[in-house]
């Protein structure tokens, strides 16, 4: 593309700024930056390294369908807020990892890795109903030492806030997202033992600490 | 003269909403020093949510700890409680409550809070009938709307108590208000607005001082 000497023309100026603000009334942002509370309950007694990935902690979703405005919606910071925050609280001791497979350290007894699904969302407009809704779907991953697939579990987290007067889509939509965020945070400390497979390392753990407990007391 | 009678007709058309109260109780409310109240809302259907701040609105005119009433904000107690009060998990039933009580790390923080009563609200403020148009136009000789429109709000709350020591149903109450709100416009628009929400608000926390303090005056906060 060859461009004029002495810059655009004030007629191509018009036209590119019109555009622009057309481009930008039919595009919306929205940042998502929650801050969670830690669980209250009881604690399951295992070591577990957390690996949040590079594209768990920076995700962001981007709608660009033809029949509707273009969303960009980044869940990056607040999910890896909520899923460091819940599984610190979870266990024993929760180890956060920069990078995995590489360096786990020796006392780790599984490796929780989770993954973004898929973000979903509708506006009072569709649906006719005043509440703005989100879905949110993760898929769970547990590792043991070696690196071996422990068990595979999907959590389905829902949210949703009433419209109110002058407030905007974006913020009505982030708090939206903050609800299915907790509900994702509470469906994975109530629903962790509820997993077969992690329920059987649990009990084996259960079973370890009972019988080393039962040699303490023997000898 | 013709102005301020204009702005009375104003004032009393504005007024325009009703609300019905109805209430049973299984026991007398009794709050001792140091106990304190939860109101919070129902969030569990999908089709309607109890707005937060009807929540806050009643909580702040039932809050007034001179009086013996101390309410923990529904986000404080939410969040202390996390996710045991989430929509997802929140207790449906007192036998659900007495289900969580076997957690003890639950059972210590409620009672560190010193919780008598937990008041769910579950309801909902919607527009239910509009009719009327205003058009606005602008020119050079300045701008202006012509029009009037009109439309119909509607409360329904319903407040259920629970007796967290005693673990049972101390009582429920209904609120029940509806309004009509109106926008003429001559030139400017000039909106009506009937305060539904917000009289279904002072009608129910009306009603819960009367229930958690019996014989005291009711909090004229407005």
């Amino acid at each position: 593309m060859v461009f004029p000497r002495n810059g655009f023309s004030a007629a191509t100026k018009i036209i590119l700024i019109t555009a622009a603000v057309f481009t930008a009334a039919c595009s919306h942002t929205v940042r998502v930056d929650g801050e969670y509370p830690a669980p209250v309950g009881p604690q399951h007694p295992l070591t577990v390294g957390v690996y949040l990935s590079e594209g768990f902690s920076n995700f962001t979703y981007r709608e660009d369908s033809e029949d509707r405005d273009n969303w960009s919606i980044d869940t990056g910071r607040a999910q890896k807020n909520l899923f460091g925050q819940v599984l610190d609280s979870m266990f024993k001791k929760a180890i956060p990892l920069s990078q995995y497979p590489q360096d786990l350290p020796d006392d780790v007894e599984l490796v929780i890795v989770p993954e973004v699904r898929e973000l979903q969302f509708t506006m009072p407009r569709e649906t006719g109903v005043n509440i703005f809704e989100v879905w949110i779907k993760y898929d769970m991953h547990a590792y043991d030492q070696q690196g071996d697939s422990v068990a595979d579990w999907v959590i389905t987290a829902y949210g949703k806030t009433p419209t109110a007067f002058l407030r905007s889509r974006e913020a009505a939509l982030a708090q939206a997202i903050n609800v299915a965020l907790r509900d994702a945070g509470a469906t994975l400390y109530t629903g962790f033992a509820q997993v077969p497979e992690l329920k059987a390392v649990l009990a084996r753990k259960q079973r370890s600490l009972s019988m080393k407990e039962a040699e303490e007391t023997a000898d | 003269m013709f102005r301020i009678v204009f702005v009375l007709v104003l004032a009393a058309i504005s007024g325009c909403t009703t609300v019905v109260i109805d209430e049973y109780r299984r026991s007398e409310g009794e709050l001792a020093r140091g106990d304190s109240v939860v109101i919070l809302g129902r969030r569990h259907s999908s089709e309607y949510e109890t707005e937060p701040d009807l929540i806050d609105c009643v909580g702040d005119r039932l809050d007034n700890p001179d009086r013996g009433v101390r309410v923990i904000p529904e986000k404080q107690f939410v969040d202390a409680m996390y996710p045991w009060f989430e929509p997802r998990t929140a207790p449906m039933h007192l036998k659900s409550l007495d289900q969580l009580m076997k957690i003890p790390q639950v059972r210590e923080r409620l009672e560190t809070y010193g919780v008598k009563y937990i008041v769910w609200i579950d309801g909902s403020t919607e527009t239910t009938s509009s009719a009327g148009s205003i058009g606005c136009s602008i020119g050079t000789g300045g701008a202006g709307c012509f029009g009037f429109g009109t439309w119909d709000k509607e409360s329904d709350y319903e407040a259920s108590v629970w007796d967290f020591r005693d673990r049972e149903l101390s009582g429920k109450m209904s609120a029940d208000a509806k309004g009509t709100s109106y926008m003429p416009a001559i030139v400017v628009p000039i909106p009506l607005i009937a305060r539904v929400q917000n009289n279904a608000c002072k009608g129910m926390a009306a009603q819960l001082q009367q229930f958690l303090i019996p014989g005291q005056p009711v909090n004229t906060k407005s």
